[in-house]
């Protein structure tokens, strides 16, 4: 007596479940590049980004800020919404994720900030984020990425990452987020244990660099 | 307990009572945690990140085609036809009023052509939401993206507002009827006759042509079946089907104020507003699919609760009642920002 009704309740179920799972979703694209900058003894001091945003999201956010009317965006222009950007990035931990000996990296205030537009008004984002405490020696990750899906990272394909004033010794690498798990599958038992993934399902979904010191 | 005859109609209720708090707390797990705590990723595979990799490539495809109708007026046939399927993709994400309607539709008297209205009009409300915002503060008064994102935030709060106020409504109405209903249930009587109960008595047996042959009677539970006369007449559903359209439709997508603010950043505003519209009825689409199977499963258990009497009538008055709660919920998890709407990045 209660099989039929229960499946149908389950089937509308596993419908609406999947449609809320599906509920986080990007309106925002984000190419990164990052540099990792050492200190004179051998650690990473800050982690350099440089963020170039969608055409879409470029020119929803450039509105009005034309002032001089000439169909470019100076530096002077854009040095408002560079602060407001960089100060509403607090909250969001600036969408990296520093650990290093096992432990996390924190960071502290970005400083040496900047929007820079394009010829197409594209804008990048510059901005420096200096580490709070010394991470370990010769070894760290940081992964960018929004863990609420409303910004989409990645790393460029040139150049995504580079070291400055590195030691001797000192490799990076870059790995983007699993292509192949985006692929589709059935609503099998996995989209279930999707459905209540914790954090180390999360860093699957970034992008990592990876900074090893020989 | 005459109540447990009907097992699978409480069974259904509770389920569907189930579902609906999993679809919010699925879309507070997808807020994530705070941070400094350990950030949680949505699941990026199987289903939803089939849905979240179709949705990148159509917004990226939209962008190209803009592009394209600013150097060649007729390559804006392709970017009408790209919205339309990026408004229904996108309308499988937050927003766009797809749980508060079908609440809404569980708790109302819900018949699929009511689902379809009320979703093709909520996704047109939120189209014109858009168009007015970007064509009143981008275009005529040059505000900044900063300013927008503050409209959109008051916009959010009215609509979130409106959500609660009425979703408190309805649960008076229909807390009411659950009441009525159990009264007389348990006291065996017909509930009494009220003015504001609409279209419960009427005795309307179903033999009308749906092709699903019961000829049980219904008694005071039939009314879930397709747009009848009383239905459809009003007795206020018009006047609450439009509160609800326009507390969910009034807070304008991102998607199409992306799109408004790309088409009059390249100097086609006008395409980008028929491009806005075109995505409307993709959001329509999804949206009403979502609706009707709300209303699917409470005809479902208003078909499972017609057999027994007065504690089916119980049963389906109190799934309404339900509904109706499940509506304020959504106001109030919205309004804290619990659940998440939608956000850009931060400016």
């Amino acid at each position: 007596m209660i099989r039929g009704p229960l499946k149908t309740a389950l089937t509308v179920a596993v419908l609406l479940f999947g449609t809320a799972a599906a509920n986080a979703h990007p309106h925002v694209w984000v190419t990164v590049k990052s540099e990792l900058v050492f200190a004179a003894d051998g650690t990473v001091e800050a982690v350099r980004h440089a963020w170039t945003f969608d055409e879409m999201f470029s020119a929803f956010a450039t509105q009005g800020l034309d002032t001089d009317k000439d169909g470019k965006l100076t530096r002077e222009e854009l040095a408002e919404l560079a602060q407001t950007n960089v100060d509403s990035l607090k909250e969001f931990g600036y969408f990296s994720f520093g650990k290093s000996g096992g432990k996390d990296v924190t960071f502290g205030e970005p400083k040496d900030y900047w929007l820079e537009a394009d010829k197409d008004n594209v804008l990048t984002l510059h901005f420096t984020l200096p580490v709070v405490a010394k991470p370990a020696k010769g070894e760290m990750t940081v992964d960018v990425y929004d863990p609420t899906w409303f910004v989409d990272f990645s790393f460029a394909e040139k150049d995504p990452v580079a070291l400055a004033n590195a030691p001797a010794g000192c490799t990076v690498d870059v790995k983007g987020p699993d292509e192949a798990s985006t692929a589709p599958t059935n609503l099998s038992e996995s989209f279930f244990n999707n459905l209540t993934a914790s954090s180390q399902f999360g860093s699957q979904f970034a992008s990592r660099v990876s900074l090893r010191c020989k | 307990m005459r109540v447990f005859r009907r097992p699978g109609a409480i069974v259904l209720a509770l389920v569907l009572i189930a579902v609906a708090g999993a679809v919010f707390a699925a879309d507070a797990f997808a807020q994530g945690a705070p941070f400094g705590a350990k950030p949680a990723a949505p699941p990026p595979s199987g289903f939803a990140g089939w849905v979240l990799a179709e949705q990148a490539k159509f917004f990226r495809a939209l962008s190209a085609a803009i592009r394209e109708a600013k150097a060649d007026g007729s390559a804006a046939y392709g970017l009408f036809w790209l919205s339309f399927l990026y408004g229904a993709f996108h309308a499988a994400g937050p927003g766009h009023g797809k749980a508060v309607i079908s609440a809404y539709l569980v708790a109302d008297g819900a018949t699929i052509p009511r689902g379809i209205a009320l979703s093709a009009a909520a996704a047109f409300v939120q189209a014109l939401s858009a168009i007015a915002l970007v064509g009143i503060a981008a275009l005529l008064l040059g505000a900044t993206a900063r300013a927008m994102g503050e409209t959109v935030r008051w916009l959010e709060i009215g609509a979130y507002t409106l959500i609660i106020v009425f979703g408190l409504l309805l649960a008076w109405r229909k807390g009411r009827a659950f009441l009525r209903s159990f009264v007389a249930w348990r006291t065996g009587k017909p509930a009494p006759e009220r003015a504001d109960h609409d279209h419960d008595h009427h005795a309307h047996d179903h033999s009308h042509g749906h092709g699903h042959g019961h000829d049980h009677d219904h008694d005071h539970c039939g009314h879930a079946h397709g747009p009848e006369l009383e239905d459809l007449k009003g007795r206020g559903w018009l006047k609450r089907g439009l509160a609800a359209v326009f507390a969910v439709g009034i807070r304008p997508c991102s998607g199409a104020i992306l799109v408004l603010a790309f088409a009059l950043s390249q100097g086609i505003f006008l395409v980008g507003v028929a491009s806005t519209f075109a995505m409307a009825v993709g959001t329509a689409i999804t949206v009403a699919v979502i609706a009707i199977l709300a209303v699917v499963a409470k005809d479902v258990a208003t078909r499972l609760a017609a057999g027994s009497n007065g504690a089916g009538m119980v049963a389906i008055r109190g799934l309404e009642f339900a509904g109706a709660l499940v509506v304020i919920l959504l106001g109030v998890l919205l309004i804290t920002g619990l659940i998440a709407s939608e956000r850009m990045f931060p400016v």
